[in-house]
């Protein structure tokens, strides 16, 4: 027979409620459950809001000072081109030129080098008012197709790209692979032709693990309304570069996309002819189109933001550094 | 033994009254003497049932209560200068209300019929219950439906489910449906678990319980069977110091008069034995041959009622509740017991009674709501802005988007060759605000609720295990018995105490008695113990208490002569059998001698039979009808032949004793203005005038009075009463009335033999204790029974009231009166007020909270009670205590804490905001009605001081941190949608978001809540002052709200644009840049956190600085899922720099207003808080002293900073 005290508890089933059983044990006594485990306490002094401020001012103004002067030292050529690539005659019915397939879209630019362009010099067209990010839009792929062969007619999350009318799964489908952007370019210096290198372009971790090396275009750009370039249907995916780039959606409605590079020096004032192939249709929705060419350094493409935004709060900071001695000094809380 | 005497003939036991009253004031008992013990506990009890019932009408009830007690006879009426036994008070009000339900006769379709050890015949058309019992609330089987049932009764759950419901929706669909139900589905998971835990435990108690076996009568012989087998009808025996199987009809006991001592500690914490009887018809009957049928009622809740008639062996028989004893008891003092089984298992009163205390909700989370409520019209405001703007762009692209690639409405392909995914305009526009209120939805912080959980939990533990608040004497420790409102104990304005046993330790000391006109206060220094122990049967009984002595009055009883003596005498004789005192022997170590134990409903009772035997007249046994007395030396035996119980009218007891001299004597004891009115006025004037003085005396100095008085009887007086008696407790109806009328004629003309003082000990610590609380700003009411003088000395001793203080005394007979005093009092009370400084204490009894409360008079007193320092209620009832809370309550926004120990203190505990039990000496009613449990008063000052405020800072500071943190997140994935031709796209992936506030940002926020400390005990303790933080609402109110929520905003700028400005034109793409931002938000909003944390210990340190770690691997993890369309996104960016000076300059940026902010306000204007940080780390010999003497100069005003100069100079002196 168990005691009554055991008894007590198991009345009433829950823990709190015996009067003895549970309260007998002594609370024991360590420094975490008093609550008293060894802690720093760290205090805004005025030493230490000041040390803070001229630390972030420290740091801030010479990254600032790097990141703009790397930025400076990026030389970067814009031809936007959109408008002036379509004829004098068809200036406000650029829908109808660009959706007639036999009218000619060769148009050529001159660019001037500004400054010495340093190997490599990346190519990128940049899109304006595309919405990569929409969401209609970024759900257009599947992902398994495009990796398994197998997996090829999963096609469902892509309609209206999905299938064909006579229900093929189409390769690579979806929305985003159906607008494949498909203006090319073509460089010349004095007529010398400029080889642009389109391998590579793509990420080496798509190239093999989003794309399959195993799986080729099928059925592709076959439907009533052709939405962009058109596919090799002898190369596979993971060497359709261009798709691959285009298929990595953008973040931002303005974006460039790599398109290739020139693996050669570009002297300044130099001329560079261009000709370019004007077949994606951005007028559908008033979209703007740019060749960019460009260097990079460490920071990476032309950008003075951060600089600017580094060199500014370092500013800020020293000034607060200054506000916060004025209030120290001329009011005193002690 | 049962003692009919020839002197008289007690009513003919075996003719119980035909009808089935149970009336709480009439209970029908056998033998010559209604047994005292179980009426008054029984009408305590009744009393303390009614609690539930009702608060709101309790004046009402109080009122018809107390009227009678307005014309009484005599013009004193109702003086407030009585003295009352506290806990006879109890029985006070609800006497009439209680007998109500029971007249009523038991109709057969409300019955249930039990055939005596015929368990197949009883179960024969209606199935009864077995006697398993299941406390657990699930099966593996009901598990899932169940739990979830319960876990949906929350609003907000059911709000995330219809939002994950949406999600289903193909149209919709933000996340993939899966992940958009997956954080409600966490939270579920987690309660289930928790649930199923203490599910499991439940099913285990259960398991052991209902495998203990009892001696079932199977096959005419007594076997043992399980507890779980024993069905209704079932005979079983039960020994000494067993527990009790099930609810079952008492058939015999080894007592010949049929008496069974029960202890109900287990049902409802009185720890004090309870007679049970059986049956005279069923008593000699062997068990085996016991036929019959009992009918009684359905299975109730009502502990202290029963009500049934039975058929036995041909005899009819009605039963009420002195002869049922319920599951949970044990039997004491008897050596067997045989009854029948009637409620079996989950039918028993215990069981039925087994709910838990109510549930209450804390301000902060009432306070939540009201910000949940505006972040909801943020919410809708959001959604519709996005919605109005995604209109506006279908509307200009109107001509557009059916060929744009990003958005092609029309579907070439498709069979109709129309559209796709298009509902027309009207129909995206309602999509898009229903995508809107998903993607957004975590501005409500689903997570808030299970952190909240999580937080309480452990703030539960810290106060559990405060070594501070643990009693050694007791081996008590501090319970938390409702988890939901830890945080209200740091914003207590008013503390309602009970004072006997609360502020007192109800131990009652015999202190002085002033014998027949003479005191009696010296004392001696315990010399005389041998002489309070008696030989009996060879053995040595000592009684288990020892009371100081005055060795002038052993001189008188020993060896005087005259009046005096005799009177002196039949002083203590009328202290050993004026009671209802049950004698209890208890071995000790030495086999010759034992201890004896007064077990009884009143501690008063208690001290005055302990000092009784002190002096030499030693209660010893007591049987049914009589008892037996050592009276210096010899045992004798009087016969209790009737017995006057208490009640509020009257305010006395009384009883009739037949004295072995076969004289007949009336000893009364009693409150001394009930007292004074009955006693014989032609008989020496000069020896009541001295006992009044000595009475003023004994209560000046705290001391509880009793007046004792007595008559002898002549043979006719006596049989007179008898034949009255014998008549009034078998009527039918009126019983009560003609008991209390036959008392009253019978009380009266008494000779006055003498007083009484009783102390009633401070516990240690009270006066402390209530200086602190007033200095932290709370009001300390003290709300008791006793009378006023007491009261106000009580008051005294412990530092309530001080000389200088004004006191306004209202105590009125009638409403006019009371209005009229309560007017003047207000009038005073601002004539103070003007005159500040002078502080002033309201004392009002409870005669005069009659006409006050639930009338017109309330605002009045409202009025003066909250301009007064103190408010001292004295000679209250326990529903005008719950009332008196209300008056606070209802008229203020201000939190109210109500203490208490005895059931008397139910009703208050359970209407204050915070309801807090002493388990001390009164059972344990007042703790299964509280929120917290402690041992003593004192523990009320870390409780509130400490724990409170902790508890209120951090769990502030949490739903606030939430709110925040989850605003910052829908804020950038706003941002990220206007850069979406506002079509709710994702800007941070999927799983990320699904992380985010679950696993993220979850874990520091919950550890600082539960460990952060702003500032540490000793400061808090020495400076109650800073408990006004809680108080004034400092660290939740609308002002931090939109504070946190414009700080949110800015850093969701900062952490949209600065990355949006470095990465426009460029090819970053859709996941890299997501993952930025994710990082971003989490850093951002950990080390903001991480700014305010004031205490980093290396638990905070882990988890800050861990989840940080956690996110990023969590990133880099989901972006190695090639499946994902972000694969291997985190490594392009983490390999450029443009990403770390982004992420850099978020963090900096972002926290700069916040930083500024902080170190501006705790410089221009420190909070209490702040500056007590400061003392305490600038002090501390071990902090860093780059500021010492920080408080030389001070220039604040603030009365607490002189404190703590004040505390600091002395320290460095």
């Amino acid at each position: 027979m168990s005691s009554s005290l055991a008894s007590s508890s198991n009345l009433d089933g829950s823990d709190d409620t015996s009067p003895q059983q549970k309260q007998s044990k002594k609370p024991k006594y360590s420094r975490f459950t008093q609550q008293e485990l060894p802690a720093c306490k760290p205090l805004l002094t005025p030493g230490i809001v000041i040390g803070i401020f001229a630390l972030v001012a420290v740091l801030f103004i010479p990254i600032g000072l790097a990141s703009l002067s790397a930025s400076e030292a990026v030389v970067e050529v814009i031809d936007r081109y959109d408008a002036d690539c379509v004829p004098n005659d068809m200036h406000g019915k650029e829908l109808d030129f660009i959706q007639n397939s036999s009218t000619n879209k060769t148009c050529t630019r001159r660019l001037t080098i500004p400054k010495t362009m340093k190997s490599p010099v990346h190519i990128y067209y940049e899109l304006d008012n595309f919405y990569q990010n929409h969401r209609r839009y970024v759900k257009s792929r599947s992902d398994k197709q495009l990796l398994q062969p197998s997996k090829e007619a999963e096609t469902k999350v892509c309609a209206p790209e999905g299938n064909t009318p006579d229900g093929k799964p189409i390769v690579p489908c979806g929305l985003i692979a159906w607008s494949l952007f498909n203006d090319t370019y073509q460089f010349s210096i004095n007529s010398d032709s400029i080889q642009v290198n389109k391998k590579n372009i793509a990420w080496a971790s798509d190239r093999s693990h989003k794309f399959s090396k195993d799986v080729y275009p099928k059925n592709f750009q076959k439907g009533a309304l052709i939405g962009g370039g058109k596919l090799n249907e002898s190369i596979p995916l993971s060497e359709q570069e261009d798709l691959i780039v285009w298929m990595r959606t953008a973040a931002l409605p303005t974006f460039r996309k790599l398109y290739g590079r020139i693996e050669k020096d570009l002297n300044a004032n130099e001329e560079i002819t261009v000709v370019i192939e004007n077949n994606y249709n951005t007028y559908s929705f008033g979209g703007q189109k740019k060749l960019v060419l460009s260097t990079a350094t460490w920071i990476g493409g032309k950008n003075n933001f951060l600089g600017v935004a580094y060199l500014t709060v370092g500013g800020l900071c020293l000034s607060l550094v200054l506000a916060f001695i004025v209030l120290y000094l001329f009011k005193p809380r002690y | 033994m049962r003692s009919p005497e020839p002197l008289l003939s007690p009513p003919k036991p075996g003719l119980p009254p035909e009808e089935p009253s149970t009336s709480t004031s009439s209970t029908k008992l056998p033998g010559p003497v209604p047994s005292p013990i179980l009426k008054s506990s029984s009408s305590r009890r009744t009393h303390s049932r009614s609690y539930s019932q009702e608060t709101v009408t309790f004046a009402e009830i109080l009122r018809q209560s107390s009227r009678p007690i307005d014309f009484e006879p005599n013009g004193n009426g109702f003086a407030p200068n009585s003295t009352q036994l506290p806990n006879f008070l109890r029985s006070s009000t609800r006497r009439n209300s209680g007998r109500i339900g029971s007249q009523r006769d038991l109709s057969d379709d409300e019955a249930r019929f039990i055939y005596i050890n015929e368990p197949a015949r009883t179960h024969g058309s209606v199935k009864f219950v077995n006697n398993a019992i299941s406390t657990s609330k699930y099966t593996v089987i009901t598990f899932l439906p169940r739990n979830l049932f319960e876990q949906f009764h929350r609003v907000a759950y059911i709000y995330f489910l219809i939002l994950g419901a949406l999600n289903f929706v193909p149209q919709l669909g933000v996340f993939t449906p899966a992940l958009g139900i997956l954080p409600l589905a966490f939270v579920l998971f987690v309660t289930a678990v928790k649930d199923a835990y203490e599910d499991f435990r439940r099913h285990r108690s259960d398991n052991t319980e209902n495998s203990r076996t009892s001696t079932v009568l199977t096959d005419g012989e007594f076997q043992p069977k399980m507890w779980k087998d024993i069905q209704v009808g079932d005979i079983i025996r039960v020994t000494n110091n067993e527990t009790l199987p099930c609810d079952m009809v008492l058939l015999a006991t080894s007592d010949p008069t049929g008496v069974a001592y029960v202890q109900t500690i287990n049902l409802d914490g009185e720890s004090n034995l309870k007679t049970r009887y059986a049956k005279q018809e069923t008593l000699s009957t062997p068990p085996e041959r016991m036929m019959g049928l009992v009918k009684c009622e359905q299975p109730n809740r009502n502990i202290y009622g029963f009500l049934a008639n039975a058929e036995i062996n041909g005899k009819k028989v009605s039963l009420g509740p002195s002869n049922i004893i319920l599951r949970g008891c044990e039997l004491k003092n008897t050596n067997w017991i045989i009854g029948v089984a009637v409620y079996t298992g989950s039918d028993t009163k215990v069981m039925l009674n087994n709910s838990g205390a109510p549930s209450k909700r804390s301000r902060l989370e009432s306070h939540m709501n009201r910000e949940t409520i505006s972040l909801s019209v943020l919410l809708g405001l959001i959604c519709t802005i996005v919605m109005v703007l995604a209109g506006i762009w279908l509307f200009v692209h109107e001509e557009d988007v059916g060929i744009t690639p990003f958005y092609r409405k029309y579907d070439f392909e498709g069979k109709n060759k129309d559209t796709y995914n298009w509902y027309g305009k009207g129909g995206m526009i309602v999509f898009t605000f229903m995508s809107a209120v998903i993607l957004f939805q975590v501005m409500i912080p689903i997570s808030l609720y299970i952190s909240m959980e999580l937080v309480r939990l452990g703030q539960a533990f810290f106060m559990i295990q405060d070594k501070q608040m643990y009693h050694k004497a007791t081996k008590s420790k501090f319970q938390c018995r409702a988890l939901n409102i830890n945080e209200d104990l740091g914003q207590i304005r008013y503390v309602f105490s009970d004072k006997t046993g609360t502020l007192t330790e109800n131990k009652m000391e015999f202190q002085c008695a002033s014998v027949y006109g003479s005191d009696f206060s010296g004392s001696s220094d315990g010399t005389n113990e041998n002489i309070t122990s008696v030989k009996a049967d060879g053995v040595v009984l000592r009684p288990k208490t020892i009371v100081k002595t005055d060795p002038k009055l052993h001189e008188l009883l020993r060896n005087g002569t005259g009046r005096d003596a005799d009177r002196a005498r039949d002083f203590f004789l009328a202290l050993a059998t004026c009671n209802t005192i049950v004698p209890i022997e208890m071995e000790t170590a030495d086999p010759n001698v034992r201890l004896l134990e007064y077990q009884g409903e009143s501690p008063d009772e208690q001290a005055l039979v302990y000092a009784a035997a002190a002096y030499g007249v030693m209660l010893i046994e007591r049987t049914s009808g009589h008892i037996i007395v050592d009276v210096f030396g010899q045992q004798q035996s009087y016969n209790v032949l009737g017995l006057h119980e208490f009640d509020s009218d009257r305010k006395r007891m009384s009883v009739i004793i037949g004295c072995p001299d076969k004289s007949v004597k009336l000893f009364v004891k009693g409150a001394d203005s009930s007292m004074f009115t009955v006693l014989d006025k032609t008989l020496n004037l000069d020896v009541t005038h001295l006992t009044e003085t000595h009475l003023q005396n004994y209560s000046n100095v705290g001391l509880r009075t009793l007046v004792i008085g007595m008559r002898d009887l002549t043979s006719e007086e006596f049989e007179e009463w008898q034949s009255a008696y014998e008549r009034a407790s078998t009527a039918l109806l009126g019983r009560g009335t003609q008991l209390r009328a036959i008392a009253s004629k019978m009380e009266s003309d008494l000779v006055l033999l003498g007083a009484t003082g009783i102390e009633d000990k401070l516990q240690q610590g009270v006066p402390e204790a209530i200086e602190k609380l007033r200095q932290a700003g709370i009001k300390v009411w003290v709300l008791t029974g006793d009378k006023q003088e007491t009261a106000i000395s009580i008051g005294f001793s412990c530092r309530l009231l001080t000389g200088e203080m004004n006191q306004i005394v209202i105590n009125a007979n009638s409403r006019d009166s009371c209005r009229k005093s309560l007017a003047d009092a207000v009038a005073l009370s601002e004539k103070m007020m003007r005159n500040s400084g002078e502080q002033q204490a309201l004392i009002i009894d409870g005669n005069s909270l009659v006409y006050v409360l639930e009338t017109e008079l309330e605002e009045q007193l409202f009025k003066v009670a909250t301009r007064c320092d103190v408010v001292l209620c004295c000679r209250v009832a326990p529903l005008q205590k719950a009332g008196i809370v209300a008056l606070i309550k209802n008229r203020t926004d201000d939190m109210t804490l109500a203490i208490g120990d005895g059931a008397n203190d139910v009703s208050m505990i359970q209407m204050a905001d915070v309801g807090i039990g002493i388990s001390g000496q009164e059972g344990r009613q007042a703790v299964m009605a509280s929120d917290f449990a402690m041992a003593q008063f004192r523990f009320l000052v870390p409780l509130l001081l400490v724990h409170g405020h902790w508890n209120y800072q951090r769990m502030a500071y949490m739903i606030l941190y939430n709110f925040y943190r989850n605003a910052v997140y829908v804020f950038v994935l706003f941002w990220f949608v206007l850069y979406t031709a506002f079509t709710l796209t994702n800007a941070i992936n999927e799983w990320s978001a699904v992380l985010y506030s679950v696993v993220y940002t979850a874990v520091p926020t919950i550890v600082v809540a539960i460990l952060d400390k702003d500032l540490s005990r000793s400061t808090l303790m020495n400076h109650p002052q800073l408990y006004g933080s809680g108080q004034r609402e400092e660290k939740y109110n609308i002002k931090l709200f939109i504070g946190f929520m414009l700080d949110s905003l800015w850093q969701s700028l900062v952490i949209f644009f600065l990355p949006y400005l470095a990465y426009r034109h460029t090819d970053v793409d859709w996941s890299g840049l997501g993952d930025l931002w994710i990082l971003g938000i989490v850093i951002l909003v950990n080390l903001n956190l991480a700014i305010d944390v004031v205490r980093w210990n290396w638990v905070t340190h882990a988890a800050i600085w861990g989840s940080i770690a956690a996110t990023w691997i969590c990133v880099i993890v989901i972006d190695s899922i090639w499946m994902l369309p972000g694969f291997w996104a985190i490594y392009h960016m983490m390999a450029t720099w443009r990403f770390w000076f982004c992420l850099l300059a978020v963090i900096i940026v972002g926290l700069i207003p916040h930083f500024v902010g902080k170190a501006f306000l705790e410089h221009t204007m420190p909070s209490d808080i702040q500056i007590a940080r400061e003392v305490e780390k600038f002090n501390n010999p071990t902090g860093t002293t780059s500021m010492p003497r920080v408080l030389g100069e001070s220039v604040t005003t603030d009365i607490e900073v002189q404190m703590i100069q004040q505390q600091l100079q002395q320290s460095q002196s």
